[in-house]
């Protein structure tokens, strides 16, 4: 564990320096990101101004909702952004050799290459969100609730993480699986509000299948009502650790079928 | 030190008619076929061996050299090296070996070629006065001093190899795999590259195994060669006995005075020969004629030519390891099992 810390250390140096290499480029990068998240957040605010409330949640509670959202996205996106290439064109393309060959693990190798430091602008905007709507929602913060908190987030990162790695491993079967990796990614969207408002076949599909909306919406109603801690911080433990125990078997079976490319 | 036996590695493909309806049609109804890329390949390299793996393109040497660097899983048949059965154990296996595929490089793209050392220093946990020592070895053997400072896309693709032995070689593996180091490299690179190779397998006793296309880099290096063709095993042994065994078929260029002439010469005829024996082939007034020197002797047959037709210019050409190979490929000479 310690050497994985220290390699994890040693390669997002790398990374860093490979991105200042490119100067310009890493600018324009980070400021159309924050332009893009600015823009986001208005937008969520001029929906609000219409709909004061949504199924009996306020607008600073869906705001917190939203923001925590952002949170364990942020961090998937910045530690685990490379799980993206190997669907896209890493596995296509023979490159996934290199990983092979090396004595490391080859997924922690795979993710650790890259540090996407991009997903800043979501861990601040979401930061800025939750603590704003605390103050707007004159929320009560007791000392459980920290511990909690980074329980939560922790896990939630981790659901994100298993499902890109469960579907950027079919690759090593089909090639290819950007893209199911992106049908899947996008259904994040649906935590990002209260459950209650979609029908039976969406809440449990966010739920039970790909477990969303317990990286959002189910841990941040607990810390907004303080109602059904076990389902809401336990569901998101469970959902994560059996999610993650899958997405490494899938992993671990695609790596033997792993064919290659020609050379 | 390395066994393989019965090697296969099967994949499956499917066939598609060409252009984008065909695409479509593959899609719903998938019309598959296996493809038998490596069939059955047995062989053993002894420790510090060094070993010319070769073939034409497509013959399965990649797909076998993958194997055994544990990135493909065989289809059935095992490869042991030194102890470790690659897949079984990788990440302690690829410790003890160094793998160069001349067409992708190992190095950080955007950085600093010492940048890329620093972190395999890390990765395969080499001691820092190890790898003091190690880095001044391989600055030595392939100069890289030139450049360790430069990132690693500025570099020549001569330089660039040479930084990737160098990659490979940096925690002192026991086994190195080379495939086709030597691609598209000038003369004096690919002399250093050679030089550099049989200095580390002297020095350190190194196991060597290396695909190439190139004769002169197995001439030059390996004792023994292993030649597949179609996923089979076609030739295991030493150079000397390639040679020897089927290097008995010589070319003898000449060119006329007249074309003429060519009519009068009639070697099956006169010198009693079977057709297998010869071939004549000419344009204009250059002939090209090969023959066994088995079954008609060198001078009997410039004798005989001489003696019929006056040419300007003869020359015989000695049996090159080249030429055998390319006939092996072209599949003009059969090898039973050997």
């Amino acid at each position: 564990m310690r050497r994985m810390l220290r390699l994890h250390r040693i390669f997002v140096a790398q990374y860093m320096k490979n991105l200042m290499e490119y100067k310009v480029d890493f600018l324009t990068g980070a400021i159309s990101f924050l332009l893009g998240q600015v823009i986001q957040i208005a937008f969520l605010g001029i929906i609000f101004s219409g709909i004061p409330n949504l199924v009996g949640w306020e607008f600073n509670e869906i705001l917190f909702i939203y923001g925590f959202s952002l949170i364990p996205k942020g961090l998937d996106h910045l530690l685990f952004d490379n799980l993206w290439s190997v669907g896209y064109f890493i596995v296509r393309k023979g490159d996934f050799d290199k990983y092979l060959t090396r004595p490391i693990n080859s997924l922690f190798y795979v993710i650790c290459e890259k540090f996407c430091v991009d997903a800043f602008g979501e861990l601040l905007i979401g930061l800025i969100l939750m603590v704003y709507s605390m103050i707007q929602l004159k929320l009560t913060i007791t000392w459980y609730m920290i511990p909690l908190f980074i329980v939560a987030v922790v896990f939630a990162t981790l659901i994100y993480t298993a499902i890109k790695i469960a579907t950027s491993a079919i690759s090593f079967w089909t090639k290819a699986s950007g893209h199911i990796t992106h049908m899947f990614y996008m259904t994040n969207d649906f935590s990002k509000y209260p459950t209650t408002i979609y029908n039976k076949f969406v809440r449990t599909f966010i739920t039970y299948i790909v477990p969303f909306a317990f990286t959002a919406f189910y841990p941040a109603s607990y810390f907004l009502t303080g109602e059904n801690p076990l389902f809401c911080i336990g569901g998101t433990v469970i959902a994560s650790v059996v999610l993650f125990m899958i997405s490494v078997f899938i992993w671990n079976k695609g790596i033997k079928a792993y064919e290659s490319a020609g050379s | 030190m390395i066994y393989v036996n019965d090697l296969r590695k099967e994949f499956k493909k499917t066939i598609k008619e060409p252009g984008l309806k065909g695409s479509v049609k593959a899609l719903f109804r998938p019309n598959n076929e296996i493809i038998k890329a490596v069939d059955g390949i047995s062989f053993h390299v002894d420790k510090g061996e060094m070993l010319g793996f070769i073939g034409p393109n497509g013959a399965g040497k990649s797909t076998v050299i993958k194997m055994l660097t544990g990135i493909l899983t065989p289809t059935s048949g095992t490869c042991e090296i030194n102890g470790h059965i690659p897949q079984a154990n990788r990440q302690k296996y690829v410790k003890e070996i160094g793998v160069v595929f001349g067409q992708r490089t190992q190095l950080w793209w955007d950085l600093a070629l010492r940048e890329t050392y620093s972190v395999l220093k890390e990765i395969y946990e080499v001691p820092d006065n190890e790898f003091k020592k190690r880095m001044a070895f391989l600055n030595e053997v392939l100069e890289l001093d030139d450049f360790i400072s430069s990132p690693v896309r500025t570099l020549s693709l001569g330089q660039r190899m040479r930084a990737d032995i160098a990659a490979s070689l940096l925690h002192n593996p026991k086994v190195l795999f080379l495939d086709e180091p030597t691609i598209g490299l000038d003369v004096v690179v690919k002399d250093n590259i050679r030089n550099a190779i049989q200095k580390i397998n002297a020095e350190e006793g190194t196991t060597v195994i290396l695909t190439t296309h190139d004769l002169a880099d197995i001439e030059m290096l390996c004792n023994r060669i292993v030649m597949i063709d179609k996923g089979k095993k076609v030739f295991d042994g030493e150079i000397s006995d390639l040679k020897h065994e089927f290097g008995q078929m010589r070319d003898l260029c000449f060119e006329l005075n007249h074309t003429d002439d060519i009519s009068k010469l009639h070697y099956v005829i006169d010198l009693k020969l079977k057709d297998d024996d010869i071939e004549v082939k000419n344009e204009g007034t250059a002939v090209s004629v090969r023959f066994n020197s088995d079954a008609v002797s060198v001078e009997n047959m410039l004798s005989y030519t001489l003696s019929k037709v006056h040419v300007k210019d003869i020359n015989l050409k000695d049996a090159d390891i080249e030429e055998i190979i390319r006939r092996i490929y072209r599949q003009e000479v059969s090898i039973d099992e050997v």
